[in-house]
């Protein structure tokens, strides 16, 4: 590897199949080859928003997914110091949580990878998450995004009472998304959400058309547009 | 001519058509109640009697009805369930209130306010070896405790021969229970990073399973209708893993576990599984499910119950379909109404329809819905 440039295709390729080792590996050739870290992130980005789209379409399922989100992720760690050397900041940045009362987090877990994915810095308050801890966290982080997330049908009025209150202060512009089992387009304009996503490949598409963005920078290889929820 | 409960119910499973439409509440914690409509159903019926929990298990929050509410109900199967070992209770009930309830296989639930527990005791959250699962003190599933109370129970229903008996040991899903072991998140990964472990550690839980699960048919004795397993393998549009996977690592696993209880009694086999599995359904009648259960109907596919019945209506009996993420919680009896009436027109055709709600009927379903379906169900679910 030496000496040569990286083929980032080969980083994409890594992520895609969730193979953190290669990954990392490939991201650190990569920067030792000069590569630029825009280049790098984009080529991440890319990955995830393949990953996405496939898990969209059903091509891959929740185990491949976690896997290549855990692979972005060590292979980000690797970059983050240079991109915050270059000045290269996140896209946006999203609070997210699993409404008070709902415990469940994987469907939360899965929307904050691949946000993450997506250049989107996240902050996750976890589960149970209170209107009070979520109208904190938006006055202490200034997001443009909230997310909020239930899978029992009993919590639905608690995601409610989180989007009046969040509603009720100064939101300086975020956007609230709402998602998880029992929620539906329906419920979430009735409650005053900002929009609604039906799962974690959605909530990219979705956070990017309520943020104005376009996705990976070019650069990239264009992506199939198979299953995108737009 | 009106049939028995347990008439009834055999006659649909065996895909003839009974009198009405059988009901099931109450007989399992899938088709359970928790105390919210029950304490209203008591009310409005003027039952006074203690709530009792099945499986002894108060935390689980799932209870085992009073006869009076069960009849009122018109519900026609009863339950029969095992017990957590004896020193396992005595510990639970012994412990400091409000700290974590362990079961005997080392997972367990933690409280989360309000008297709601949920899954967060994972004790094999770090293991990803072989050595691991040979290291970990697996559960004795020859404590004779366990199934004590099986035989007298199952003996007296089978005598009383009014309503179909329906019985289920406490989560012996081997899927379901990786997930109490190592947490959901963490074994679906490790089912991509470290397949040969996780295969390892379905099949030890499995063989676990079977263990008990003997002990438990043998207490039955030919006293029983359905035996309950399961495991969740969809989500709200898809699947949990691919269908791939499934069959290279879960199917062979279900299939021998299946295998095993048919060689051991004629009961039908009752596969409880959340989500949309509408692309197993195949491979579930292949590996000789009977009965499937809960029909979730506002997931994906499975959500399109005349296509589920047209193609596999005489192979499967069905046992759910109520939605109880809109309708239930939240609908009008009118609306609750409809949704029966929806269900029975579609899947009742021929039998080989159980009346119920998607899973356990939450804190938040009005009693005034339930009876409402039930009532629905009388009126529409007859047969000429």
């Amino acid at each position: 590897m030496l000496g040569c440039m990286v083929d980032l295709d080969d980083l994409m390729t890594a992520i895609e199949d969730g193979d953190r080792d290669l990954a990392v590996e490939l991201t650190l050739a990569a920067i030792s080859a000069g590569s630029t870290p825009e280049a790098i992130l984009d080529a991440m980005t890319a990955a995830m928003d393949e990953v996405g789209d496939r898990f969209q379409a059903n091509l891959i399922f929740v185990p491949e997914m976690l896997v290549s989100a855990r692979a972005m992720r060590e292979a980000m760690v690797q970059l983050e110091p240079i991109l915050v050397k270059a000045g290269i900041r996140p896209e946006a940045r999203a609070v997210i949580g699993t409404v008070r009362g709902d415990l469940h987090d994987i469907g939360k877990n899965l929307v904050a990878m691949m946000w993450r994915g997506a250049r989107i810095e996240v902050i996750d308050l976890g589960v149970n998450v209170t209107a009070e801890q979520f109208v904190a966290a938006v006055q202490a982080h200034k997001p443009d995004l909230i997310g909020l997330s239930a899978l029992l049908t009993t919590t639905l009025p608690s995601m409610r009472a989180i989007v009046e209150a969040l509603r009720r202060t100064d939101l300086g512009g975020a956007q609230i998304i709402v998602g998880g089992a029992p929620v539906n387009q329906e419920f979430a304009t009735s409650i005053g959400a900002d929009a609604f996503a039906q799962d974690a490949g959605a909530a990219v598409v979705v956070a990017r058309g309520l943020l104005g963005l376009s996705g990976a920078m070019s650069g990239a290889p264009d992506l199939p547009a198979s299953g995108a929820g737009a | 001519m009106t049939m028995t409960g347990r008439e009834r119910v055999l006659a649909a499973i065996n895909h003839e058509e009974p009198d009405r439409v059988p009901i099931v509440i109450g007989a399992s914690n899938a088709t359970g109640l928790k105390a919210g409509p029950y304490r209203g159903l008591k009310q409005l019926l003027g039952v006074t009697s203690e709530d009792r929990y099945i499986y002894d298990w108060p935390e689980l929050g799932t209870i085992l009805p009073d006869e009076a509410v069960l009849e009122r109900l018109h519900a026609d199967v009863r339950g029969i369930f095992d017990s957590f070992p004896a020193a396992t209770l005595a510990r639970n009930v012994a412990r400091p209130a409000h700290s974590p309830f362990i079961d005997d296989w080392g997972s367990g639930q933690v409280e989360v306010g309000d008297g709601t527990w949920y899954p967060g005791v994972h004790p094999m959250a770090e293991a990803t070896t072989i050595e691991a699962i040979e290291r970990y003190p697996w559960p004795d599933m020859d404590d004779p405790s366990r199934v004590a109370d099986v035989r007298a129970a199952a003996a007296r229903l089978a005598a009383d021969n009014q309503y179909a008996i329906l019985a289920t040991p406490w989560l012996l899903f081997p899927f379901e229970r990786a997930f109490a072991m190592q947490g959901l998140e963490t074994f679906l990964m490790n089912l991509a990073l470290e397949p040969e472990f996780a295969e390892a550690l379905l099949w030890k839980i499995a063989e676990r399973c079977k263990a008990l699960m003997g002990h438990f048919l043998d207490a039955l004795a030919d006293d029983v209708d359905m035996i309950k397993i399961g495991d969740d393998l969809g989500t709200e549009q898809s699947l949990l893993m691919s269908p791939a996977m499934y069959r290279r690592i879960l199917k062979p696993i279900h299939a021998d576990y299946i295998a095993f209880i048919k060689a051991r009694t004629k009961a039908k086999v009752f596969f409880h599984t959340d989500g949309d599995v509408f692309d197993l359904l195949d491979d579930l009648v292949e590996i000789g499910v009977d009965i499937l259960n809960p029909v979730q109907s506002g997931s994906g596919k499975l959500g399109n119950l005349a296509e589920v019945k047209r193609r596999y209506g005489s192979r499967l009996a069905f046992c759910g379909a109520i939605d109880t993420q809109h309708v239930l919680p939240n609908g009008t009896p009118a609306e609750v109404r409809a949704e029966v009436r929806r269900a029975i027109a579609t899947l009742g055709p021929g039998g080989g329809y159980l009346l119920s709600a998607v899973h356990t009927v939450m804190n938040e379903v009005p009693a005034e819905n339930l009876l409402a379906m039930v009532d629905a169900a009388l009126e529409f679910g007859r047969y000429p």
